[in-house]
């Protein structure tokens, strides 16, 4: 039940756009474009409940009620907030570079929206389904470095520069290990289409097959999104919030509503390639396919609130050294045992 | 073991994510004050005989008292409090060895208005003769009191605030 | 490769300089070259404004220094004025300063721990170690009717003895404080994160803590088991039985260890205090002015962040000539410039957050 009602949508819109006389190729056209729209609205509006999320989860970790006052339970209360931080002055300090300044808040929202365009939400219901998903979506996603670096760079703040600097360092580092964890669920499934990843793990989710290459996606994952133990770019009991630093108004809200957006990335990167994405587990299939991605994707991001609100935040030598002397190699020795493992594996002829 | 305080952490977070929350809704519910707690102030005037030994305990000049006398006797004809200065540190319900002024547990004192934070515990004219202790008299300086001890005290007429220190 | 020295200017306005602290790092990268206090911003004079004011009415001001230790600034104050009018407090008054100033102690460190937590980055201790702070606020304000700024001590004795209501609560927290230190201990002190981020950060040596004439818990993280309480007691504090905790490294972590195993070691204190407490009078005969006699005093406590020294000069009139205060915060922010040299700008804030300063005292 409910199982299709998403693409029985975008299949009735195909028949009344061919009932209308649209030519194949423009009505694919318009498909596309609703479910591109479609998959943008309906991200904002989970961004915005990610902040009503994190604030509820992480009270409710600090023995305190969280918000409660706008809407039943406090659930408006992120619509409120953007709503007053729309409404705020935009301040332009004055030696900025104007240009970059303004363009970073409004840009980097952009790959995580690219990004999602590839994200099957449920069977069958990837807005595109790329041939090579995976590789897209790590391509995109490792774009946002530069957009954090344009607002650190031109606030023209010192607090902003260092926290610039670190986004660059961090993310570039951690870019590794993330795509060389994700290296052997590609070397197993042969493919780097998302849907026939998901399709390979209808025998076992690869959180089993390659428990340690999901270790270290994790980790990196955790940093790739600036999050507790690794949020040193906003570290905001040392370089009080890093490249937003000079941002005021809406521009900070969208630093901050990205980091949701991305967090969804990654969360939904992590479900698809190590959780089975939206496959029902034990063959619970009384639930919709999406139903299940949906929960697998909340579950991780539960999991980066809880451990955003537990730990203390790690210096920034020791994440270059975690990053390089850790991850790295363990990522590099994942693949070899990998390879090791499927030689043997069809030469005993499994 | 590495990652054992790691884990140890998340459990903790774990298991406080369960327990019953400590915080109150404020405006609907209050935490109960103790009987000591110092919040607004409260003079009860006939017992007052305006000696003045609150104004001088005060470390920073906060009372100031106006009295007259009539008869033989002090009659305390205006008492104000500029609370803005207040330390609240109780030296001057302290002094007081008529039990006159206390502290009371109303809390919100804020005000919009700085000239509107003056608290006017006493504000009276003296009368000619002092009433050798008639039940009737308190009934015209009551409702005077009442109207000085509510939220919204009237300004004291303009009187400079002593230098501070 | 020629590269430049930055300016950066951490405060007044900074989450992490716990109030208005400046420090002035010049920075290679992240690396400080060098390192400029600048205390000051809160300086209210109070040394100054209290040669003003009559021996009592300097108490509320006492208050103000370390507001979050509000009732051993007051003891400090006091035991000074006591000691130049050669006042003997009576022993319920001698035993309720204890309970109240070892509750005042655990509130210190509480914020101390909270904050140290949040300034490594975890928030969420921060919030536990001050939700148990509340109940010894709510104690004290059952004792002195205030949270923060108590002005509970009087010379020669207390302002009020303490509330029957007071006792149950009293019990069941220092019933509850093992465990609740235990969960910061397992949220916070036993982390690897933490850890990491502070151990062998900001060593300070014993030598150099003693020539700095460090004390409080910045001393003792060095190892050095220098508690006036101890060595010098004063008050009733030679009647009870506790340790002093000490650390080894004298790196941030043995400093931040040092303060809960202290709140553990206060508890005791308490606990000993309120069996042992007797009944008596809590105010020593006293003159109607307080008008000590002509001459100096200069009486020392063990504060929640070092010794708190109070030099009391008196020319016999009812105004002190002169009061100064050796601020244990203030004193140890002395070794700071030098010991932030060579660490990252997150150690910046790991090292000034051991130290566990409060504006309000550094600056007087």
């Amino acid at each position: 039940m409910g199982e299709n009602i998403f693409t029985g949508i975008a299949a009735g819109l195909r028949t009344i756009l061919a009932g209308a006389g649209v030519p194949p190729l423009a009505s694919e056209f318009i498909v596309m474009l609703v479910k591109l729209v479609a998959v943008i609205v309906f991200v904002s509006l989970n961004v915005i409940w990610l902040v009503y999320m994190e604030r509820k989860v992480c009270a409710y970790i600090q023995c305190r009620i969280g918000p409660n006052r706008v809407g039943p339970k406090g659930l408006l209360q992120t619509v409120a907030d953007v709503v007053k931080l729309l409404a705020k002055e935009i301040i332009i300090p004055r030696r900025v570079d104007k240009v970059v300044y303004l363009a970073a808040p409004i840009l980097v929202f952009v790959p995580p929206m690219m990004a999602f365009a590839v994200i099957p939400w449920g069977e069958g219901m990837a807005p595109i389904d790329l041939n090579i998903g995976v590789f897209y979506v790590l391509a995109v996603a490792s774009l946002s470095t530069i957009i954090f670096w344009m607002g650190g760079w031109s606030s023209n703040n010192k607090y902003s520069l260092v926290g610039g600097m670190r986004v660059v360092a961090q993310m570039v580092s951690y870019e590794l290990p993330l795509v060389l964890s994700l290296l052997g669920v590609i070397m197993l499934t042969g493919t780097l289409s998302i849907t026939e990843i998901v399709n390979a793990q209808r025998g076992t989710w690869f959180i089993f097959a390659q428990p340690l290459a999901f270790l270290i996606y994790f980790i990196a994952g955790v940093s790739e999104v600036n999050r507790t133990p690794f949020d040193l770019v906003e570290g905001e009991s040392e370089i009080i919030a890093g490249p937003y630093t000079e941002y005021s108004g809406m521009g900070y809200a969208m630093y901050m509503l990205a980091e949701y957006g991305s967090m969804m990335v990654i969360s939904c990167m992590c479900t698809i390639m190590f959780l089975g994405g939206w496959l029902a587990p034990f063959g619970w299939t009384f639930l919709p396919s999406w139903f299940w991605f949906f929960i697998k994707v909340y579950a991780m991001i539960f999991i980066f609130m809880w451990i955003r609100w537990t730990y203390p935040r790690i210096r920034v030598d020791q994440l270059m050294a975690f990053g390089w002397k850790v991850l790295v190699p363990l990522s590099l020795a994942n693949i070899f045992v990998t390879g090791v493992g499927m030689y043997i594996y069809r030469a005993i002829g499994w | 073991m590495f990652g054992q305080g790691l884990l140890k952490g998340l459990a903790i977070t774990w298991k406080e994510l369960f327990t019953r929350k400590v915080t109150v809704q404020y405006p609907e519910e209050k935490l109960p004050l103790p009987e000591r707690y110092h919040g607004r102030f409260e003079l009860d005037v006939d017992k007052c005989i305006a000696c003045g030994l609150c104004a001088n305990a005060c470390p920073n000049k906060v009372i100031q008292i106006t009295k007259e006398k009539v008869g033989k006797k002090q009659y305390l004809t205006k008492y104000v409090m500029r609370i803005e200065y207040c330390l609240f540190c109780g030296l001057c319900v302290e002094s007081c060895n008529k039990d006159a002024l206390k502290f009371s547990h109303v809390i919100n004192m804020n005000q919009y208005y700085r000239d509107k934070v003056r608290l006017v515990l006493v504000d009276r004219p003296a009368p000619e003769a002092l009433p050798e202790e008639e039940p009737a008299e308190p009934d015209a300086e009551r409702p005077a009191a009442a109207r000085a001890r509510s939220a919204r005290a009237e300004v004291a007429a303009g009187k400079a605030p002593g230098k501070e220190g | 490769m020629k590269t430049q020295t930055y300016v950066l200017n951490m405060g007044p306005q900074h989450p992490s300089t716990h109030g208005v602290f400046r420090i002035i790092l010049e920075l290679d990268g992240e690396v400080v070259v060098k390192a400029t206090s600048v205390p000051g911003y809160l300086h209210r004079g109070i040394e100054k404004l209290a040669e003003a004011r009559t021996y009592t009415q300097v108490i509320p001001y006492t208050d103000r220094m370390d507001y979050l230790a509000s009732m051993l600034m007051n003891w400090g104050y006091v035991a000074a004025v006591e000691k130049l009018m050669g006042i003997e407090v009576p022993e319920r008054a001698e035993y309720i300063r204890v309970i109240v100033g070892e509750l005042s102690r655990i509130a210190s460190h509480l914020v101390a721990v909270g904050t140290y937590s949040v300034d490594i980055g975890g928030f969420t201790g921060f919030l536990y170690c001050f939700r148990d702070r509340e109940r010894v606020l709510d104690l004290l304000e059952m004792v002195s009717g205030s949270r923060m700024t108590f002005s509970y001590f009087r010379i020669g004795g207390v302002a009020d003895d303490l509330p029957p209501e007071f006792f149950p609560p009293l019990e069941k927290f220092l019933k509850d404080l093992p465990s609740l230190c235990d969960e910061y201990d397992g949220l916070i002190t036993g982390n690897e994160i933490f850890q990491a981020r502070t151990k062998y950060v900001g060593i300070i040596t014993p030598e150099m803590g003693i020539n700095y004439s460090l004390t409080g818990p910045v001393l003792r993280g060095s190892g050095i088991p220098y508690d006036l309480r101890k060595v010098r007691p004063y008050g009733v504090y030679d009647r009870f039985d506790f340790e002093v905790p000490v650390g080894k490294n004298g790196d941030c972590f043995d400093r931040f260890v040092c303060r809960i195993k202290e709140i553990r070691q206060s508890a005791r204190i308490i606990q000993q205090a309120i069996e042992g407490l007797p009944e008596g009078p809590i105010m020593a005969k006293m003159p109607k002015v307080i008008k000590p006699p002509a001459g100096e005093a200069y009486a020392e406590i063990e504060s929640s962040k070092g010794v708190l020294g109070c030099y009391v000069v008196s020319d016999g009139s009812p105004k002190p000539y002169r009061v100064h205060f050796r601020r244990p915060s203030f004193i140890n922010l002395g070794y700071l410039d030098e010991l932030l040299v060579g660490w990252k700008i997150a150690d910046v804030i790991a090292i000034l957050g051991s130290l566990d300063i409060v504006l309000g005292e550094v600056d007087c």
